[in-house]
């Protein structure tokens, strides 16, 4: 028998006051005019609550960026779910912040970008360090779960020792560690991004010790990037097997990238049941399972733990979705991500990690070595 | 990181909670952290209900070792000792 979805991904909306070179967002991102209204997210909530889910994540873009957020947290809340809110905490005082803990908000995850300022702005392509030490602050006073999240890549991962003892002073309960991911803008941005072996090997060890001493206290969350390991993630616990995403336009995706995959169409909670979606829907189906597995994954016994990786990562690098991650070490496409990561470790790569010194006269330098992520009409 | 003294009055950590029950009487409850659910029965559960940042370490021992009667004592300390530990580093709970 099929088992019911555990949590629903609610991407509220596209907009946002960042431009992070790694965002997940698909590059074609949903217009703000085609957003659900809050009666249609409540309904979506009311919808996934009997559907025997048991969180809602509230991501985007910036969730902030809706002024019925407070509504959103309610109804969702109501529907019994457990809220987190998942925000660069821009535009978050501390009286809104309030407003969204008496709505029912359980846990908050705010995201930085680096410990340095100035790094931290070149990064976000915005002014917005300095507001979010302040907001951690306020955020202790309220029963909440409080999490950290650090995206690292090649341009921060040399100062993660200095990131975690930064994050200890805002004494959240847990910290994740989160390696850019190479999806939409980040993709595009791989080049400068993918950190280097000898990078890896250094944050491994700063995050064991770092473990260690904060047993108890904070607990930390880190996996290392799929390019350097030697299998794929069972990315997002296995396509439509766990989680259901809704896009700001109603669109539901089985994860954040599915929209990049050719030929597939998406069902939009406007027009059919959450239910039905989740049980019914071929795009849900598509994927489900073993059936469609190549080989090596038909035959490998690690299928019924990864589930032969991600379908998108499969699609953006060897074009065809039904192929093995190129990431996991036995699929045949396996040499492009090699040579991705050969050419990170080459002394010739067109991006270097940068030098703590030099970070604010490379930002004057090299906002032409990456993308910027754009807002949606 | 430290097990709980006699003194700690264990409590579930901040944004962890009780699922919300629809009969009252379910035979499994389940407690909701950020990073998911887990679902308790039988002694997880008679020690997690205990964990109310009210009641003591020493006293939920008492409450416990009172309830199984025969088992031996110090197995029972230190059973619920590792238990909360491990959901402490979980940080799911707190002392
Ligand atoms: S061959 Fe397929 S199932 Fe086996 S580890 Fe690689 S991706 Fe996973």
């Amino acid at each position: 028998m099929l088992p019911n979805p555990l949590a629903l991904i609610a991407e509220i909306t596209h907009r946002c006051p960042l431009h992070c070179v790694y965002c997940s967002n698909p590059m074609q991102l949903a217009a703000t005019q085609s957003e659900l209204s809050t009666e249609e997210w409540a309904s979506v909530f009311e919808q996934s609550g009997k559907l025997g889910m048991l969180h809602a994540h509230f991501t985007g873009g910036e969730p902030l960026a809706r002024p019925d957020l407070r509504e959103l947290i309610a109804a969702a809340h109501n529907a019994r779910l457990y809220t987190n809110l998942i925000t660069s905490g821009i535009g978050l005082s501390e009286p809104r912040l309030k407003t969204l803990v008496d709505a029912g908000l359980d846990h908050i995850q705010i995201s930085f970008q680096d410990s340095r300022e100035d790094s931290a702005n070149w990064i976000a392509g915005a002014k917005s360090h300095a507001h979010k030490i302040e907001l951690a602050r306020g955020v202790r006073r309220y029963k909440i779960a409080f999490t950290v999240n650090l995206v690292v890549h090649r341009q921060n991962l040399d100062h993660l020792e200095e990131m975690i003892a930064f994050i200890e002073q805002l004494s959240p309960e847990r910290v994740e560690i989160a390696h850019t991911q190479y999806y939409g803008w980040a993709l595009t941005n791989r080049a400068a991004l993918m950190p280097t072996q000898a990078q890896l090997n250094r944050a491994v060890a700063i995050v064991a010790e770092a473990e260690k001493r904060l047993a108890g206290r904070i607990r930390i969350d880190s996996v290392v990037p799929d390019y350097y390991a030697k299998y794929p993630k069972a990315c997002m616990g296995g396509w439509g097997r766990k989680l259901m995403l809704i896009n700001p336009a109603g669109k539901v995706l089985p994860c954040h990238a599915a929209e990049v995959l050719p030929g597939m169409s998406f069902e939009n909670v406007r027009e059919k049941s959450l239910e039905w979606i989740w049980r019914e829907s071929a795009s849900f189906r598509r994927f489900r399972g073993e059936d469609w597995m190549p080989e090596p994954c038909r035959s490998c016994e690690r299928r019924s733990e990864d589930f032969g990786g991600c379908r998108c990562q499969a699609f953006l690098l060897a074009r065809d979705a039904t192929a093995t991650d190129p990431a996991c070490s036995l699929a045949p496409a396996h040499h492009l991500v090699e040579s991705a990561v050969r050419e990170a470790n080459s002394e010739a790569s067109v991006a270097q990690p940068t030098a703590l010194s030099s970070f604010v006269q490379l930002q004057k330098l090299t906002t032409d070595l990456w993308t910027y992520r754009t807002n949606p009409e | 990181m430290a097990s709980p003294l006699d003194s700690s009055q264990p409590r579930l950590a901040a944004g962890c909670r009780w699922a919300p029950s629809t009969t009252g009487k379910e035979e499994n409850r389940m407690i909701l952290f950020p990073e998911g659910a887990i679902k308790l029965q039988g002694t997880g559960r008679q020690v997690l209900e205990r964990c109310d940042g009210q009641r003591t370490f020493s006293e939920i021992i008492a409450e416990l070792q009172k309830e199984f009667g025969t088992t031996d004592p110090e197995k029972i300390r230190a059973d619920i000792s590792t238990f909360l530990e491990q959901l402490q580093k979980k940080r799911i709970v707190d002392y």
